[in-house]
C-alpha cells in the first residue's frame, strides 16, 4: 500500500518538476491530484444530473487511469465530492436545469 | 390621375401585383437575403426517410459508425453515441448506442465554441458590441498587454497569449493551461486567468487552437449583453428563437459562460444550432445573426495565413469552425477529402461534430465518446454518411 502511494506521488509530481526546468512554459498552480479530483467532480456531477446518465454509467465515464480519486454521490444534494490520498479533494454542485453544474473553490 | 392609371395596370397583372406584394412584405436586403424554408424544426424535427435503395450505403455507414471494438472499459476504436442526420430539412437519419436516446443531453465540448461565435454575432447585432473593440473596452485584464486584443483576435484564435492547449496528451498535467482553466487555479475567474498570460506574438499575428480565446471571447460578450438584456439573455435571443431547449452551459466561479466547452444539449438540439448555421444564421425568415456573418465565420481565419502555433495538417479554422478548405502553402489538400469543400464542422473533444455541408443542405451531427486517439476519422465517417442521400431528385 505505502508502495502505491508513493507510487502515485512520484506519478504526480515528477513530471512538473521535470517541467519546472523547461524554461518558458507556465506551470500551474494546481497539482496533478487537484487536476484529477476537480475533474471527476466536475463531470461526474454533469453526467449525472445534466446528462441524466445512470450512476454506474457515470462512474466509469469519469475514470482516470490511474484511478486515484474516490467520488462520493449525494443524489438528494445534487452534489459530487472527491478526494484522494485524504490531501486532495473537490466537490461539484449542480446549480439549476441552465446553468448544470459548478465546482466549488 | 397617373398614380390610378398605374394602380389600374397592376391590377390587370398577377404577376406584378404579386411583384409589389413582395416588395412591400420585404422591407430591406438583410431580410431579403434569407433562405427560404418551407418548415423550420423550431418545435420538433420533421422526420422523412432515406431515398430507396440505400440498404448497402447503409450497412456500410453503421458499420464504421456503430462497430464497438473490445472491452467497453478498454475505450478502444470508434464509439459513437449517436448520429443524426438532416437532410433538405427533414431527419432522415437517427440512431443511438445502447444507454443514449433523443432526450439526452450530450456534453459538446468544444463545439461549444461555435455557439459562442453565434453569441458574439447576437452582440454584434445587438450593437453592443464591434469586431475591433479591445477586450478591455469591455472587461479588466490581469495583464495589461492583453489589451491589444481584440474580439476580432478572440474569434481568429490569434490573441497571441502563451496558452498550451491539451486535455490528456503526454507531459505534466500542470503545464495545460486549458485544465488549469477549467478545473485548476483558473477556474474560478476564468477571465482573469486568461487574461493573466503573456503575449507570445503580437495579437493577430499568429494562430493558435486556444480554449482561452474562446472562453475570454464568452467573457466579453457576456460583460456587454448582460447589462442590456439581463441574466438568461443567451436563451432569449438565440436558444428560444431556435427551439434549443434542452442546452445547459456551465459556468465559472463568476457567472461566465464556459464559452470554450461546456455547453450539453440533445443532439436534436445541436442538430438546430448545425441548421441555424446552414441558413446563413436565419430562422423561420427572420435573421439572427448579422449578414455576412456566416460567410466571414467559414473563411480561412487571417492570422492562420500567417503563423501557425502547435498547427496539425488539417487544422484549417474560420471563425471557431473547421473548415474544409485548401489553404495555398500549407494546406494543399481538403482535410476532408472525401467531402465537399464547403463542408464546415463544429467539433469537439472525444469525437463530437456536428458538420454543415450547405452544397447537398446537410448537416451531421455524431456524439460520440471516443478515448483513443486517432481511432475516428471524420472523413471516413462524412464519405460513408454523404451516400446516403446523395443523387435524390
Amino acid at each position: 500500500m505505502r508502495r502505491t502511494l508513493l507510487a502515485v506521488l512520484l506519478a504526480a509530481w515528477v513530471p512538473a518538476l521535470a517541467s519546472c526546468g523547461s524554461g518558458g512554459r507556465r506551470v500551474y498552480d494546481n497539482n496533478d491530484l487537484e487536476l484529477v479530483t476537480a475533474y471527476t467532480a466536475k463531470d461526474a456531477c454533469s453526467c449525472l444530473f445534466v446528462m441524466e446518465r445512470e450512476e454506474e454509467f457515470c462512474r466509469a465515464f469519469v475514470k482516470a487511469s490511474p484511478a486515484v480519486a474516490r467520488l462520493t454521490i449525494d443524489t438528494e444534494q445534487k452534489v459530487v465530492e472527491t478526494s484522494a490520498l485524504l490531501l486532495w479533494g473537490a466537490r461539484a454542485r449542480y446549480v439549476d436545469e441552465r446553468n448544470g453544474c459548478v465546482m466549488e473553490p | 390621375m397617373i398614380r390610378s392609371t398605374l394602380f389600374h395596370c397592376l391590377l390587370s397583372s398577377r404577376g406584378l401585383l404579386a411583384l409589389l406584394a413582395a416588395l412591400l412584405a420585404v422591407p430591406g436586403p438583410a431580410a431579403a437575403a434569407c433562405p427560404e424554408r418551407a418548415e423550420w424544426p423550431t418545435r420538433d424535427w420533421p422526420t422523412g426517410a432515406l431515398p430507396a435503395g440505400r440498404e448497402q450505403a447503409l450497412e456500410a455507414f453503421e458499420a464504421y459508425a456503430f462497430t464497438r471494438v473490445g472491452k467497453d472499459e478498454e475505450r478502444k476504436g470508434v464509439r459513437t453515441d449517436g448520429v443524426l442526420i438532416v437532410h433538405r430539412g427533414r431527419v432522415v437519419y437517427e440512431r443511438y448506442a445502447p444507454g443514449w436516446k433523443a432526450d439526452k443531453r450530450h456534453l459538446g465540448w468544444s463545439m461549444t465554441k461555435s455557439v459562442t461565435n453565434a453569441l458574439t454575432a447576437l452582440a454584434v447585432a445587438h450593437g453592443a458590441l464591434s469586431v475591433d473593440d479591445s477586450i478591455c473596452k469591455h472587461v479588466k485584464a490581469a495583464n495589461e498587454a492583453a489589451c491589444a486584443i481584440t474580439v476580432r483576435h478572440l474569434l481568429e484564435f490569434g490573441s497571441g497569449l502563451d496558452w498550451k492547449e491539451g486535455y490528456e496528451s503526454g507531459g505534466g498535467l500542470q503545464s495545460s493551461s486549458v485544465l488549469a482553466m477549467l478545473y485548476g487555479e483558473g477556474r474560478g475567474d476564468m477571465v482573469r486567468f486568461i487574461t493573466s498570460h503573456a503575449l507570445r506574438d503580437a495579437p493577430g499575428t499568429s494562430w493558435e487552437y486556444s480554449s482561452g480565446d474562446t472562453t475570454l471571447l464568452a467573457g466579453v460578450v457576456g460583460a456587454v449583453m448582460r447589462p442590456r438584456f439581463g441574466e438568461g439573455w443567451e436563451w432569449r435571443l438565440l436558444m428560444d428563437p431556435v427551439g434549443v431547449r434542452s442546452a445547459v452551459w456551465e459556468r465559472d466561479g463568476q457567472g461566465v459562460l464556459v464559452g470554450s466547452s461546456l455547453m450539453h444539449a440533445t443532439p436534436r438540439d445541436w442538430a438546430k444550432l448545425g441548421f441555424l448555421f446552414l441558413n446563413d444564421g436565419c430562422w423561420e425568415g427572420q435573421r439572427l445573426l448579422p449578414e455576412g456573418w456566416m460567410a466571414v465565420s467559414v473563411a480561412v481565419s487571417e492570422p492562420l495565413k500567417q503563423k501557425r502555433v502547435d498547427w496539425d495538417p488539417g487544422d484549417v479554422q474560420g471563425r471557431q469552425f473547421w473548415l474544409n478548405r485548401r489553404v495555398p502553402g500549407f494546406q494543399d489538400e481538403k482535410p476532408w477529402p472525401d467531402v465537399p469543400e464547403d463542408a464546415y464542422a463544429m467539433r469537439g473533444h472525444w469525437g463530437q461534430s456536428v458538420t454543415i455541408i450547405p452544397s447537398r443542405d446537410l448537416v451531421v451531427v455524431r456524439m460520440a465518446d471516443d478515448r483513443q486517439s486517432g481511432a475516428f476519422n471524420l472523413n471516413t465517417f462524412l464519405a460513408r454518411a454523404l451516400p446516403l442521400v446523395e443523387g435524390t431528385p
